[in-house]
């Protein structure tokens, strides 16, 4: 069977919009395809997209993190080993995160990270043979939005095409949600969302429009965002 | 991507019927009905493996199958052993060294071709599951009766009973070629080749249901 | 130091086993210097243990199987009043391979004991209402121990040579059952053999890149092979065709094992019956 962009791959089908020939040209396979030889096949199931330049990838559904190098996460430290943390990203391994990768981490001076306290991190090595391992700090020794999440937030798991929709750069979820409330968010790339809101009860409301994006269309997100400001206005 | 539709396939096979991420807990899963033979698949992984089991250099597949009633006895090890090695062919074990995945198949109700329904099952849940694979696996289920010697495609428990040899074939999506086979009873070379013949024919009804599926959930997001 | 080292260890594949048989199998040749479509040399040696009803032993190359038949006296089973029945157990001890351990049977002891029964029901050889002595009373079952010595490859083929040339040796003494007082007299002096048709033959065979068949695989080639596939075959008729996973085997490379299964059943076939008339 060979498919198109736009389609619907399976597993093994042979995408023929793409060819090997031209060796000018460049292409970016991204998940679910794979080269074959001359051609290249789907591995997922999935629709076939195809992204900015010649950048072709499978929109597929998966609930079970697989690690990706430069990902941010959002993880549970579980333990403490000498001087790495072990952190639950919900892949198939626990990640180590060490308590040098912090902003401002010295020998004298460790990060204040306690077992269960959920981080906001990059993962900086993720290969299939290696464990991985998370860093609270970009190249410049900044933290940035990474690090250490607070303990009165609320942690949810979704699914991973929730996660691609809503960081969408033209999802306007987050911008109309913000209109009304104010909210801290961590969306992790491996399901996992972490909020906080001013009460309990927006946070509980703010989790439930990300929730329900999931089968929303971008043009009906204003609605939805309405109906959830109107909720709140009126258990105040 | 919730599960509530239902597809339905008219042909020479048996009505199909699926629902995918049946299950809440596993990472891939699949309610698959072949007539009335009725099977749920689940799926894990990758996840960490046990030391014992563990491979260095690809994942370690499980394969756990649970009849009915009844402890599982000597033939599910065998039903277990096929669709373990089956799947295997099936998936791209190497990205994920070191990790094991657990294929857990319950089945409902057995009215014939149970083997061919498992593993169209298994297929399925891998699929939903998006683990990465290199081809499909599609089974096909056919018997030549005892008297007419006719072949009969996908027969329910009845017409089972009035078979002279039964034949489970499992075929890849791409090359069509024969990823595993069963067999029971005595049959000619001519019959074996034949049967061949027509469970690749039908094979395709089978991956299409496959692709008629993952369309109506993938088009509903 | 290194000079000295017998250079053979690292041929014989401990360092790049797929890469040192993949060498041999470009040269169009197998690492035991067989041509691709040769098994090896068989040999049957049949009533070698006198304490069972029959035995046999059934060796293809290196590997060696030893089959037992114990004839036991039972009431049938109730769905099948008029049917008596066997028992086929393989046995992989440690002894035959450091791939298993001691303790209870393998998962691949208890598949290969599964395949023999199936082989053995499918091909009809026996039919199991000559092993009755008294409708809803009486019948023999047989125990039929199959015990791997030697763990070099296409056990499956070795396990149904051993059992056809034991039960084609069976003879089981005769009974008198009474009916009414259940009472039971065994005549040992008087043994009849058991009725068989026909003798299925097994034959496996490994798959490899490029759909390259070869038959009979040593344990090193079985290993290493992308598939196996097992063919029973009994006179002009196929009693089982068993691929479980592995690289897809197209149709062509099919035809090709069929008809080379229905040669070997014949040597096979052969093979056992010089055997017996041999001793």
């Amino acid at each position: 069977m060979e498919v198109t962009v736009g389609d619907v791959a399976m597993p093994g089908d042979i995408i023929k919009d793409i060819s090997t020939h031209n060796t000018k040209d460049k292409i970016i396979l991204g998940p679910g395809l794979r080269r074959d030889g001359e051609v290249i096949v789907a591995s997922k199931a999935g629709v076939l997209r195809k992204g900015q330049s010649a950048t072709y990838y499978i929109d597929s559904y998966q609930k079970r993190y697989i690690p990706n190098r430069g990902e941010n996460v959002v993880g549970i430290v579980t333990q403490k080993v000498g001087d790495i943390f072990k952190v639950d990203i919900a892949a198939s391994e626990q990640a180590g995160l060490s308590y040098m990768a912090f902003e401002g981490a010295s020998k004298r001076n460790r990060p204040d990270v306690q077992v269960g306290d959920v981080v906001f991190a990059k993962l900086l090595v993720a290969s299939k043979d290696m464990e991985p391992e998370l860093v609270c700090v970009d190249s410049l020794g900044k933290k940035g939005k990474l690090g250490v999440l607070s303990s009165d937030g609320m942690l949810f798991t979704c699914s991973f095409s929730l996660v691609r929709k809503i960081l969408n750069p033209e999802c306007p979820l987050f911008k109309m949600l913000g209109k009304e409330q104010a909210y801290d968010l961590a969306v992790g790339m491996n399901g996992r969302v972490w909020i906080k809101a001013r009460s309990v009860h927006e946070t509980i409301a703010v989790a439930n429009a990300i929730l329900a994006a999931e089968y929303t269309a971008l043009s009906e997100m204003n609605s939805l965002c309405n109906r959830i400001a109107k909720m709140l206005l009126q258990q105040r | 991507m919730e599960g509530t539709e239902i597809v339905e396939d008219e042909g020479i096979l048996r009505p199909m019927k699926c629902e995918l991420n049946h299950l809440t807990m596993p990472d891939g899963s699949a309610m698959f009905m072949q007539g009335d033979t009725a099977v749920v698949a689940g799926i894990y992984g990758p996840v960490e493996a046990r030391v014992q089991k563990m491979m260095y250099d690809k994942a370690s597949i499980e394969v756990v199958y649970t009849p009915i009633k009844g402890p599982p006895c000597v033939d599910d090890r065998m039903r277990e052993q096929i669709i373990k090695e089956t799947c295997e062919a099936a998936l791209i074990a190497t990205l994920h060294p070191g990790t094991a995945i657990c294929i857990n198949v319950q089945e409902l109700q057995d009215s014939g071709g149970l083997l061919a329904c498992t593993v169209n099952a298994a297929c399925l849940a891998l699929i939903n599951s998006g683990l990465s694979m290199k081809f499909m696996i599609g089974a096909v289920n056919c018997m030549i009766e005892k008297d007419s010697q006719k072949l009969i495609l996908d027969p329910d428990t009845t017409q089972i009973q009035e078979a002279k040899a039964t034949f489970t074939f499992i075929f890849d999506s791409s090359k069509k070629d024969l990823v595993s086979c069963q067999t029971t009873g005595r049959f000619t070379e001519k019959e074996f080749l034949y049967s061949f013949d027509k469970c690749k024919e039908a094979s395709q009804c089978v991956f299409q249901f496959f692709r008629s599926i993952v369309t109506k959930y993938a088009t509903r997001i | 130091m290194r000079r000295n080292l017998p250079r053979s260890k690292y041929q014989k594949g401990i360092i790049h086993p797929i890469k040192y048989l993949r060498d041999y199998l470009e040269r169009d040749i197998r690492p035991d210097g067989r041509q691709f479509l040769r098994v090896r040399p068989m040999s049957v040696n049949v009533r070698s243990i006198t304490q069972a009803d029959s035995s046999s032993i059934f060796k293809i190359g290196n590997t060696t199987v030893v089959c037992g038949i114990k004839a036991e006296l039972a009431e049938p089973k109730v769905e099948t009043p008029d049917c008596g029945y066997i028992i086929p157990n393989v046995e992989l001890p440690p002894l035959c391979s450091p791939k298993f351990r001691p303790g209870p049977p393998s998962d691949q002891a208890q598949i290969s004991s599964k395949i023999v029964e199936t082989v053995f029901l499918n091909s009809g050889v026996l039919d199991p209402r000559n092993l009755c002595i008294s409708k809803n009373k009486l019948v023999w079952v047989l125990y039929c121990d199959l015990i791997c010595i030697d763990y070099d490859g296409s056990v499956m083929d070795a396990c149904v040579g051993a059992l056809m040339a034991a039960l084609k040796t069976l003879t089981l003494p005769e009974v008198e059952h009474n009916p009414d007082t259940g009472a039971i007299i065994v005549h040992p002096s008087k043994r009849l053999s058991v009725p068989l048709k026909g003798a299925p033959v097994c034959t496996t065979f490994a798959l490899f890149e490029d759909q390259l068949l070869i038959p009979d695989p040593t344990e090193e080639e079985e290993s290493l092979a992308l598939a196996r596939l097992s063919l029973v075959i009994d006179g002009e008729e196929l009693c089982g065709v068993y691929k479980a996973g592995g690289i897809p085997i197209s149709q062509e490379v099919l035809m090709k094992s069929l008809s080379q299964s229905k040669k070997r059943a014949e040597l096979v076939r052969k093979l056992i019956d010089t055997a017996i008339s041999s001793t």
